[in-house]
């Protein structure tokens, strides 16, 4: 092993940025957003599997759904105010991550079995054009960037109703993302009905739709016997479908931070619990060594290993800083501490939509995703497909979200959950 | 018949008794283990006691074979084993929608709530099974009718004797009030029912029960009463007031708590006008709120229908207070503490972390030395007032 000149220290800190002293350079800490969720559109509602018998399940949704009010469509195309001041950075670069996934080339025709439906929830994921134009009939959850897209089969109702909606939104950046979501919502809206869902039944929109097509069913692709039905998107009647348009504006604040790093040296945990005043190790009840400091305020659990999970970190960078400081104090202590692979391992978040919601009513719509045992529990636990997201979802109207990686799933995760959120508001 | 696979005694027990069981001559259980046909005869057992229709048997049964097949349950401590008894049956009854709560299982089973809901939780997720939720109506049925007030006994008096049929509707209604007003959503559903079947009985002749309590009253229909039931019946009896106050023949009495349940059966009769007046909320207004706000930006929602009632026109101006709005009591009441939004943090993660920073975690010689004495000392203590 080739001696180097710099020291323990300096070593430290250049592994902790991530240098080899003897590679170049790597890539940083935060990932690339331009690599960020590259995977091709695929809805949130992707269900898992078939699910066991339910026998008077699909009764019981059914005479829900006609209970409910029609009321998705009357805030179909409102956009939500500028975020916050201070997570602006961090949501721009989100959304400037999803307009340029809007701008990329698809890798290749869109990686859904036709089963898979169009919920419309995802705002930002998208693939290009071309998948809209040459996959017609198979397109079954693709959204497109609409600009370039040969709209002319479809009835004028619908893009003319297109247009002017588009005046209507103000904000240029979610403006974007929330178009292409509507376009979807509002083409795959009409399908929904026709199901049979009967969640909407007083827009004019759809009942446009539906008087259109039987006109231009020449016009259509696939086959001309079922006017009503659209030849872009084949859903199942099981993920009743919301207007997605209405961004939320609403950022979830990280709470917790939980990662991991591997200080690579055996470690003796009595002599550190002994020489660190913020030590405490029990080994009778857990065998490691807890430490806490102040700034950034942080708890860390350190193993005779050399590995070491440090949690309670507000933001990536936070608990990068503190597992730093971490290291640095066994270092002080005298071990060859080094500091590798550092990795974020789970992001809470939360935030509050303000109103309440009906969970009995979320559970049953939402079946798949959804498990609300009040008996057990006070909310209801909604496991998202994509991003593999956790939210518990309380009746104040309160929102947890976990199983993070990124920062990004959360929002994403967050702005899928929202318009269906709202579908429940009311009694 | 064959010897029994692997196992000794019933080879024995072939000699000793000339009668063969059917299912030992069939060898069905040669390929069960004996921890499995203990779970399924148990499964069976609580079927039983439960008195439970016979197709309820074989699914739970059917769904303890098939957690079996799962190497995670099947290396499970006995106790999971013996809570997935529960488990298993609970889901069966779900999905007939027959009202069994957990509570009544972990009873019967001497089982830890939190033990069953772990077991619970993990096995509808590892089966993938579709579990409804409780049907609330089923079990207002089921509870209301275990409560011993339908015939006089010595420890209920006469006066307190109840018919039977009219508690059911009265607390049903009372259920779907409560439901409606979002005292049920989020709660366990027990204790609603308890606070209702109270009020339901109280109201039928309240001349005559008004001084009992809630406490007296499960103790007299031989029912336990769940601890949140108190304040459940708070909450819905200040549900009822505020409806009296839209009710033009009780406005001028100036009712509490108490003389309100004089009127319950007036209250439930126009319980639908009342609650869209009591509250003012109603799908109509928050549509009407949310036209407005569609031509802009929308921003945070508000809860409170106030903020969509005052962008109206009331037409009701002359009402006495302000009608509250129409929310959970959890969102009512004021929040325990501001959180006030974090500052902006401008950490990079990459900055220079100075040396006395990490030193004051660092205890110095002397300090260690100290402590190293107080902690021989504990030693000695501890060993000197436990001699061995």
């Amino acid at each position: 092993m080739t001696p180097t000149v710099c020291s323990g220290l300096d070593r430290v800190e250049a592994e902790a940025q991530g240098r080899d002293l003897r590679g170049p350079c790597p890539a940083p800490s935060r990932p690339d957003p331009q690599l960020g969720p590259a995977s091709p559109f695929a809805p949130a509602g992707l269900i898992n599997g078939p699910c066991a018998t339910r026998a008077q399940s699909g009764s019981a949704a059914a005479q829900l759904a006609w209970a409910l009010p029609p009321s998705r469509l009357s805030a179909l195309l409102t956009v939500g105010p500028p975020p916050m001041e201070e997570e602006q950075t961090y949501l721009e670069l989100y959304l400037d991550q999803c307009a340029a996934q809007d701008d990329l080339a698809p890798p290749g025709s869109p990686l859904l079995s036709p089963i898979v439906p169009d919920d419309g929830y995802i705002p930002n994921t998208s693939n290009s054009e071309t998948v809209f134009n040459s996959h017609l009939q198979e397109v079954k959850g693709a959204s497109g960037h609409f600009s370039s897209v040969d709209l002319s089969f479809l009835p004028d109702e619908l893009t003319q109703e297109s247009k002017d909606q588009s005046v209507i939104r103000s904000k240029q950046d979610i403006e974007e993302n929330c178009k292409t979501q509507s376009q979807q919502s509002r083409l795959s809206l009409p399908r929904e009905q026709d199901m049979g869902l009967g969640l909407i039944n007083d827009s004019t929109l759809s009942k446009s739709h539906s008087q259109a097509y039987p006109g231009d069913a020449d016009s259509v692709q696939p086959s001309p016997e079922k006017p009503n039905s659209t030849p872009l998107m084949s859903i199942t009647p099981m993920t009743p479908v919301t207007p997605v348009s209405e961004c939320s504006g609403i950022v979830p604040q990280l709470q917790n931070i939980v990662s991991t790093v591997n200080l690579a040296c055996k470690l003796d945990l009595k002599k550190i619990a002994l020489h660190a005043k913020n030590a405490e190790y029990n080994p009778k009840r857990f065998a490691a060594v807890i430490m806490r400091i102040r700034e950034p305020r942080t708890t860390a659990l350190i193993f005779s290993s050399g590995k070491m999970v440090c949690t309670g970190a507000k933001s990536e960078e936070q608990s990068r800083l503190a597992a730093r400081k971490y290291a640095r104090v066994v270092q002080k202590l005298g071990f060859p501490a080094r500091f590798l692979d550092f990795k974020i391992q789970n992001m809470v978040g939360s935030c509050d939509v303000r109103f309440p919601i009906r969970l009995e009513g979320l559970v049953l719509t939402h079946q798949q995703f959804s498990s609300y045992e009040p008996e057990l529990f006070p909310g209801l636990i909604y496991r998202m497909v994509k991003p593999r997201i956790v939210l518990l979802i309380f009746v104040s109207g309160k929102v947890v979200l976990t199983g993070a990686k990124e920062r990004s799933e959360i929002y994403e995760a967050f702005e899928n959950i929202y318009p269906i959120l709202k579908g429940f508001k009311k009694a | 018949m064959s010897a029994a696979g692997g196992q000794g005694r019933p080879f024995l027990r072939v000699f000793l008794a000339p009668e063969v069981t059917y299912s030992r001559s069939t060898g069905e259980n040669d390929q069960v283990s004996r921890s499995q046909q203990r779970g399924l005869r148990r499964v069976r057992d609580l079927c039983r006691v439960l008195q439970l229709p016979s197709t309820f048997e074989d699914t739970a049964v059917a769904y303890y074979q098939q957690a079996y097949r799962h190497s995670g349950i099947r290396a499970a401590r006995l106790q999971k084993k013996e809570v997935l008894v529960g488990c298993c049956v609970l889901i069966t009854c779900r999905q007939h929608n027959w009202p069994l709560t957990m509570g009544t299982v972990c009873a019967l089973l001497y089982a830890d709530l939190d033990v069953f809901s772990g077991t619970y939780m993990q096995i509808v997720k590892l089966l993938g099974l579709d579990v409804p939720s409780l049907c609330l109506a089923d079990l207002v049925k089921t509870y209301c009718s275990s409560f011993r007030l339908f015939q006089a006994s010595p420890s209920v008096p006469a006066k307190y004797v109840e018919d039977k049929e009219k508690m059911l509707s009265r607390t049903l209604q009372l259920v779907e009030l409560a439901d409606e007003t979002w005292l049920v959503t989020g709660r366990h559903p027990l204790p609603v029912i308890t606070a209702a079947t109270f009020l339901a009985w109280q109201s039928l002749q309240p001349s005559h029960r008004l001084t009992c309590s809630l406490a007296r009253f499960c103790k007299l229909a031989n029912v336990d009463l769940p601890y949140p039931a108190s304040s459940r019946l708070q909450e819905l009896l200040s549900v009822l007031l505020r409806m009296a106050e839209r009710l033009a023949w009780l406005q001028v009495l100036k009712l509490d708590k108490r003389s309100v349940v004089k009127h319950i059966g007036d209250l439930l009769q126009h319980r639908h006008t009342l609650v869209r007046k009591a509250f003012r909320d109603g799908t109509a207004e928050m549509e009407a709120g949310e036209k407005e706000l569609r031509g802009r930006c929308q921003g945070p929602e508000q809860g409170k229908e106030e903020v969509a009632s005052s962008s109206l026109d009331l037409p009701e101006g002359k009402r006495p207070a302000s009608p509250t709005p129409l929310l959970p009591p959890c969102m009512l009441k004021p929040p325990k503490r501001i959180c006030p939004p974090p500052p902006v943090s401008t950490v990079t993660g990459d900055e220079n972390i100075s040396d006395s920073e990490i030193e004051q975690y660092l205890r110095t010689p002397q300090e260690i030395k100290d402590f190293e004495k107080a902690q021989a000392a504990r030693q000695a203590a501890r060993s000197v007032s436990n001699p061995p």
